[in-house]
This record gives C-alpha cells, structure tokens and sequence, in this order.
C-alpha cells in the first residue's frame, strides 16, 4: 500500500539546532493490515507518520503510494494524493470549533467539489454510524471527549480514504473510550481499511486486533514483527 | 434540507446588485424629468446674467468662486485654516491656482 | 465535481466561519459601510453639483470682462463698454450691475443683481426662495431695505423664484438697474462687469485676449472657465474630501492593522486543519478571500445605496451642518441624481479590493504552514 525507501528526515537543516528526525527508515505497510508504531518520546513516531501520509516531505528517501512515488510530486499533487487515499485522526482532535459537527465532518470534501447535497447526505450517515445523529447540529465544543474523537473519526472517513492514520489517538480517552476507540477501528479494518496507529498506549499495542508492531528508537526502527 | 449559507448570501448579493440597478434607474428617471426644471434655471441664468451656483452665502469667494480675483482668502493648501467655513470646503478655482 | 461547486462550498465554510464572531463581524461590517456611506455621499452630493452646473451654467454670460483696480475687483467705466464694441468679432456687449448685501436684522448675505429682459417695474423685486425663508416673506410683501446713505427704501416683492432653481436663484434679489444704482450708490457711468458675446464661439480666445491687451486692467473670464471652476470646486484638494477621505483611509489602516496583529493562535491552527484534512493553500487563501470579500461586499452595498438615499432623498442631511457653515441663508436645493457608472466602479474597488487584500495577506503565512506541524499542536 504505502513503501518508504531509505527515508531520512533532518529538521533545520544546516543550522545549529539541525536535528535527524528520522534515519534511512525503510518500511512496507501492509494493506487491510492494522499496524502500530510504538516507542518512547521523540523517537520520531510522529514525523514518520507524516511522511507516510504525504503531509511532509523526507529530506531524502522514496515514498510510494500504491506504485507512485510521490516524493516529487508538487504541492498540489500531494494534496490530491493525501485527500484521497490517507484519513487522519488527532491526538488534539484538532476540529474547528464554532462551527457544528456536521461541518466538521463535511469539511474535507469542500474542496473536491462534490455536490453538496450528495456531501451532507454521507457526512449524517457517517455521525449515525458512530451514534452522533443527534449532535449533528451541535457546535464541536459542546462535545464531550468521546464524542469529539468519533466526530473527528467521521471526519477522516468522509473521502472514503484507503488508510486511516492515528496519533496517539487513546492519549486523552479513559480506558472505555480508549477501548471503544479500538472498536471502531476493528470495525473499520473489517470494512478493509488499512489502519496505521503510533501509540504509547499499552492498551493499544497490546490489542488482539493489532496486526503489526514497528519499535521505534532515535528515528530509526528497532524492531518490527507481528503482534502476540 | 436547510437553505444553504451560500445561497443566502447569493440571494443577498443579488438583490444588493438590484438595488444598486434600481437606483441608476432612479437617477436616470430623476434626470429625464429634471430637464424642465434645468431648462427654467438656465433661462434665469441666460436673463439674469449669473455665473455662479449658490452653494454659500457666507463668502463672497464661495458665493461667487468664478469671480474670484486674486486677493481673496482662498488658500491654495490642503490643511490651510480659514475664516469661512465654507471656504475649507471648496478648491479654489483654476483660474487662481498656481500654473 | 465542479469550480462552482467547489467554491460554494468554500463559500458556506466562509459563512459559518464569520458567524462564530457575528458580533465583531456585524460590528465591523457596519463600521465600514459607514466609511463607505461617507465616501460615497461625498462622490453622488459632488457629481450631483458638478452636472447641476453644466446644465444650467450654459446659459451664463460667454465672457465676463472684470475690472481689477489694485488687485481688488472695481466698479467698470462704461467707456471700456465702448473699446470692447470696437473689438471684431464680439457683440452684445452689456454693463452688469449686481453686488452683496448684508441684512442687518438676519445677519444672512443676499446677492442683488438688476433686472434682465423685461425688466421689473422699479420699486419691485422678485427674490429668492432662501431670501423669502429668512425674511419670512412672500408675493405682495413690501420689504425695506437698508440702502448706502443709511436711509431705508421699500420694495415690493413680485415674484419669487421657483424652488427648482433654488440652486442658482436661492439668494438673489432682482430690483431694476435705477434702484439698484440709487440702492448701491453705484455711479451713473459705471458697471459692476461687463459681458459679452462673440458671433463664433471659435473666436472667444482670440477675443480674451485681444481684451487683455486693448484694457490691461481688466480680466476676461470665460464660460468655460466658470464652468471648469465648478468641475474641480470639489476635486481632491477641496477640504469635503480630502476631511473625509483621510478620514476613511485611516479608518481603513486600522481595520488592515487590527487585521494584520490579530491573527490570533486559534486562526493559525484551523488553517493548519484545514490544510491537514486536504485543502490546498490557493483553497484556504481563497476561503479567506471570501471571508473579506462577503464583508467588503456588504458594506459596499450598504453603503452606497443608504449615501444615495441620504443625498437624493434627504438632501445631504448629514452634511448640512458642515454645508453651512456660518451662513444665515441655507440653499436649500433638491439634487438631481447623478450616476456616474465609473464613479460606483472606483468605489466598489476601493472598497472590496483593498479589504480583501488587507485580510488575505496577513493569513498568506498561515495558510503557507506544512500541512504536519498540525501534528504538533
Ligand atoms: N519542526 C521540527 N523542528 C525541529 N525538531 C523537530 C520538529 N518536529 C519534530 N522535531 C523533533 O523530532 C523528534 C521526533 O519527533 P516526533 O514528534 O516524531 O516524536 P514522537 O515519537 O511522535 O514523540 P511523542 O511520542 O512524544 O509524540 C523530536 O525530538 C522532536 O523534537
Ligand atoms: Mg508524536
């Protein structure tokens, strides 16, 4: 689904506080496959996953997408490229606040101009699945925790993306939300989506529905094998 | 299914176009049927020998801009303070500014 | 899948957007439209004057041959009135009489000239609107008036001058050239000007200036020169606008300023979703457009038709007090409108251009961010 060949990530290069994010990381994600990335803080879980779901360029190495390389592509390619294929989920959330949830949800499929009515008509039928109906019409910050994390789930689903990208997504649940959460995501996997989580959370990484572990040290892989 | 915001704000653009299309009809109207009353005041201008609007009447400068000789109190400066109110008001005329 | 669809929807995100702060956003709204109300009232009141002179200042004198003595406007010999007739090419050639009068007992300042074709019958004058208003007179009403030696002299109003031509006539009083000689004490061989007309309006340059040179004391003025003395009495050095221009423009930078500084954190990161969830920059600079574009575009709409209904409708009611001035007699005319197709252009421009550039160029940075440092936050 998604290769990284030889992927290097230097931050503020060239300057004194230049710093390798990430070392000649090379990795396959697997299709329909739920994959975790564990590792201690600053091991470059986050800026791995960026890379992978075409947010940010590598300072060098090769990403492809399905069999594209998209390393090279311009902006506006990638844009295309992220829209389409990569759904992301926050550890913050990061919905616009003020504006109701079914606009949050819509919000992703704005600029693909899709007809709108066709738009609202898949975003309600998203916050029913998750059991929102009800606060379609309600601003985003009235939601409790757990419903701002299924609204912003819906959200990531909306373009009907390959692959579902999480950071630290259980960082701000109690265990039952953290193990609904992980419910959703079993569900989604079943739905044939490929599912990428970065995660501390030992309730994550130690999930029967986990399929792959990646061990992350000081920007580079330590270790990579399939889960218990 | 609620309006959409955007068509709210289409209709209002809309009709703020109207508005504005309805008001250079208006003006062309007003104009059709000024033309008499122009008429009137040209002839009195014609019989009385006018040449000047009366705008003000405090200043003869701005009752009579035209006339204007070179000695009167208009002060060829933007922020130039003057006596008559009405004097601030008005440019002075071409014939008295600096060439 | 299309541009149009694409961007209404960018549009209802604009909207909902704007309607989380209405209240700063409807403030803002109104506070510009009234810069633009300003702006425009002060552009419709000015045209209105300007094709007001055109029309009826056609009909004024082709030249005006003014006497200057010491650098001061002065009486005219009536002898001069025989060097122009000898002048080819000019004919018509007439003394004017008129000048000032200052009414003790209202303080307002009237403008007396004589009597055209057909003259009125001497003891009678007809006035106009303005001097009927402050003298609370009318038809039939005899009226006294303080003449040079001191002594008062009575005239019987016979007329007053219709309240459409108010704009020219609102001040006048007509009297017949021997009452206004006697009134004045104007000297029996002397005029206040002279005007003249010439048998081919090519030759009036030509005319000018042979009379500069056969009386150098004098100055010709021409009607094109009166009437280009009214196209530029409120051009940009006219202190009307330039008061209430700078007036805008300031208005204007502290928006843009207020703009520029307040990009607060919470602006920064919904870009910075936006452009993580799969929006482009161009997108998020264009929901940002349309963000100045809707606010600009309403008080432009407002503005301009509350400006025209204040100048046409409500005779410039705002501006009277400034209008006004220290006058005691207040013209009190109805402006024909003017609608200059341009003019409305310019505003529009300056109106919703500036604006929405003033509101995109502060977030161009913000919507430039790495779509990832959204991961960060
Ligand atoms: N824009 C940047 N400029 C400089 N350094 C950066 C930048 N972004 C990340 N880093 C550094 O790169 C390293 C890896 O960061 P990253 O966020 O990928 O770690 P992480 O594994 O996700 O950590 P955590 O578990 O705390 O989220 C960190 O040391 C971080 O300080
Ligand atoms: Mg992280």
């Amino acid at each position: 689904m998604v290769e990284l060949k030889n992927i290097t990530k230097v931050f503020n290069r060239n300057r004194p506080d230049e710093f390798t994010a990430l070392e000649d990381v090379s990795l396959l994600v697997e299709e329909r496959k739920v994959t975790v990335f564990k590792g201690p803080s600053g091991s470059g879980k986050t800026t791995l996953l960026s890379i992978v779901g075409a947010m940010a360029k590598p300072t060098s190495g090769r990403v492809l997408v399905g069999a594209r390389e998209i390393t090279s592509l311009p902006e506006r390619f990638l844009t295309e490229v992220r829209r389409r294929t990569f759904g992301f989920i926050f550890q913050q959330f990061h919905l616009i606040r003020g504006i109701s949830a079914l606009e949050n949800v819509m919000l992703p499929a704005y600029t693909t101009g899709e007809k709108h009515a066709a738009l609202r008509e898949r975003a309600l039928r998203l916050l029913e699945l998750f059991g929102l109906s009800a606060k379609a019409r309600a601003r985003v910050e009235w939601l409790s925790g757990g419903e701002a994390q299924r609204v912003t789930i819906a959200r990531a689903l909306v373009n009907d993306p390959k692959v579902i990208i999480a950071d630290e997504p259980t960082a701000h649940l109690d265990t039952k939300l953290s193990k609904d959460f992980l419910g959703i995501m079993e569900r989604l996997n079943a739905e044939a989506k490929t599912i990428l989580i970065a995660s501390h959370d030992p309730l994550v990484y130690e999930s029967t529905m986990v399929d792959h572990i990646i061990e992350m040290r000081d920007g580079r892989i330590r270790g990579s094998g399939p889960a218990e | 299914m609620p309006t959409r915001k955007s068509t709210i704000f289409f209709v209002l653009a809309g009709l703020g176009a109207g508005a504005l299309a309805v008001m250079v009809a208006h003006a062309h109207y007003r104009h059709q049927k000024a033309q008499a009353a122009w008429n009137e005041s040209a002839a009195l201008v014609k019989r009385l020998d006018l040449t000047d609007l009366c705008l003000f009447t405090d200043a003869r400068y701005a009752r009579h801009p035209s006339m204007a000789d070179r000695h009167t109190p208009f002060q060829d400066s933007p922020m130039a303070m003057e006596h008559f109110p009405s004097g601030t008001l008005i440019s002075p005329p071409p014939h008295l500014r600096p060439q | 899948m299309s541009l149009h669809e694409r961007h209404r929807n960018i549009i209802d995100f604009a909207l909902s957007s704007l309607g989380r702060r209405w209240k700063k956003n409807l403030a803002l709204t109104v506070v510009y439209a009234f810069v633009v109300f300003t702006l425009a009232s002060v552009v419709f009141f000015t045209e209105a004057v300007k094709s007001e002179a055109r029309a009826v200042l056609r009909g004024a004198p082709e030249i005006v041959v003014q006497r200057l003595m010491a650098g001061r406007h002065d009486l005219i010999p009536e002898s001069h009135i025989d060097v122009l007739r000898k002048i080819t090419g000019t004919r018509q050639v007439q003394g004017r009489l008129w000048g000032y009068y200052f009414e003790p007992s209202t303080g307002a300042n009237y403008t007396v000239v004589a009597s055209g074709e057909p003259p009125l019958e001497p003891g009678t004058i007809a006035i106009g609107q303005g001097v009927a208003r402050t003298l609370n007179a009318g038809e039939g009403d005899l009226i006294p008036l303080k003449g040079s030696k001191g002594d008062y002299a009575s005239f019987e109003v016979v007329r007053v001058f219709s309240h459409e031509s108010e704009l020219v006539s609102s001040d006048l009083i007509e009297m017949h050239a021997d009452d206004l000689r006697a009134f004045f004490g104007v000297p029996e061989d002397y005029f206040t000007d002279i005007t003249l007309k010439v048998r081919n309006e090519k030759e009036l340059v030509v005319v000018a200036d042979k009379i500069r040179r056969l009386l150098p004391d004098t100055r010709p003025i021409l009607r094109d020169e009166i009437l280009r003395t009214y196209d530029s009495l409120f051009d940009w050095r006219s202190g009307l606008l330039l008061v209430i221009f700078a007036g805008a423009v300031a208005a204007f930078v502290i928006f843009a300023w207020d703009k520029a500084t307040s990009l607060s954190m919470e602006e920064r990161r919904e870009m910075g979703v936006l452009k993580a969830v799969g929006w482009e920059t161009s997108e998020v600079i264009a929901m940002k457009s349309w963000e100045g574009i809707i606010i600009s575009l309403a008080a432009f709409f407002g503005g301009t038709v509350l400006a025209y209904v204040h100048v046409f409708f409500s005779s410039a009611f705002i501006f009277e007090p400034v209008l006004k001035g220290w006058a005691v007699l207040y013209p009190r005319f109805q402006l024909v409108p003017q609608i200059d197709p341009y003019q409305v252009l310019a505003l529009f421009f300056l109106t919703v251009v500036p604006y929405t550039v003033a509101t995109v160029i502060p977030t161009w940075s913000a919507a430039t961010v790495d779509p990832d440092s959204i991961m960060r936050l």
